[in-house]
């Protein structure tokens, strides 16, 4: 007799172990994104707090004339990027590498006409004279708009990865699964961070 | 995960109620405003844990009869061995110390960046783990 005890061996519970866990990659990605929204939350801090300080020496809020249309139709495309990036995910979860493609394809197009439009908004402010180091608020609107703009730049280069990886892949793994759905958690981040913007600057003042 | 899903939800919770307490008592924006996003910090995790509790039913963790052994068995994917966060590392260095030597230094920086972002990416896609 070994005196050793096989403790593995005996089942104390019903439950098989194992069978379905939390997805680390997923968990880890939200609780990252929660830092990232304090790093946006710094952001507003800063753009309310340049803010009162500007109105409280009677200096005109905000200090730009913005195109407030223009800007409009730019979210309308990030936030339908959105959809278009769920839709992707649910095709990703029937396994239809196909339709994460084209939707991936869609979403990215669509990002990326986002950026442009930023860049063109910078280029007619700076033709305005509204360059980074104009005032206060130039200062404040271009980090908080610019700092979006990475994000989003970053999530472009997210979604060539992703493509990248079903394209140097014979099949569809679960890893490329959870690299799609991460990615298209990180775009909705943007996107609701995008909003948070968009109303504070654009439609708030 | 239901626990730790309801613990989020109270910091969440608690982000609120100090919020509007703060928000009564200076009217002031900048504060009110990083408070709001604390509060989103708490529920956000929160909800997700409890989606994700949800849909993937109880863990040992729940269970209060559990056996340390219930929880063993594969967790995730690790890499057992990298160069590419390295390179990573020094590439991003790079890119940075570019903004304090010159822009030149800055675009070697992010050329280095990107290569070293496609090594890690694509590391088990190339060579022996093709798949």
């Amino acid at each position: 007799m070994s005196s050793v005890a096989t403790a593995s061996a005996i089942t104390t519970t019903t439950r098989p172990h194992g069978s379905s866990r939390p997805n680390l990659v997923q968990v880890g990605t939200i609780v990252w994104l929660s830092s990232e929204l304090m790093f946006f939350a710094a952001l507003f801090a800063m753009y309310f707090t340049i803010r009162s300080v500007s109105l409280g020496q009677d200096q005109p809020w905000p200090g730009a004339h913005l195109d407030v249309p223009f800007a409009t139709f730019n979210t309308t495309v990030l936030v339908l990027s959105s959809v278009t990036c769920q839709l992707g995910v649910w095709a990703v979860e029937r396994g239809d590498v196909k339709k994460l493609r084209f939707w991936y394809i869609v979403s990215f197009l669509m990002g990326a006409f986002f950026i442009g439009g930023q860049l063109w908004e910078y280029a007619n402010l700076a033709r305005e004279g509204h360059v980074l180091s104009a005032g206060p608020y130039e200062s404040v609107f271009y980090l908080t708009t610019g700092f979006h703009g990475l994000h989003v730049t970053g999530g472009l280069i997210a979604f060539l990865f992703i493509l990248g990886r079903t394209y140097a892949a014979k099949r569809l793994t679960y890893e490329q699964q959870t690299s799609a759905i991460v990615v298209s958690y990180y775009w909705h981040f943007v996107d609701v961070v995008w909003i948070g913007l968009f109303a504070t600057i654009y439609i708030i003042k | 995960m239901r626990i730790q899903g309801w613990m989020f939800i109270l910091v969440g919770v608690f982000f609120a109620a100090i919020d509007a307490v703060y928000w009564l008592w200076s009217k002031e924006p900048a504060g009110t405003t990083a408070l709001a996003i604390s509060c989103g910090l708490g529920l956000m995790i929160g909800y997700y844990l409890l989606f994700t509790s949800r849909r993937v039913g109880d863990q040992p963790e729940d269970n209060k009869e559990a056996e340390i052994s219930d929880g063993a068995g594969e967790v995730g994917f690790f890499s057992p061995h990298s160069w590419w966060p390295l390179f990573l590392c020094l590439s991003a260095a790079l890119t940075f110390f570019g903004f304090a030597i010159g822009w030149w230094l800055f675009f070697i920086g992010l050329f280095a960046t990107v290569m070293s972002m496609v090594g890690f990416v694509f590391q088990y896609y190339r060579g022996n783990f093709s798949h």
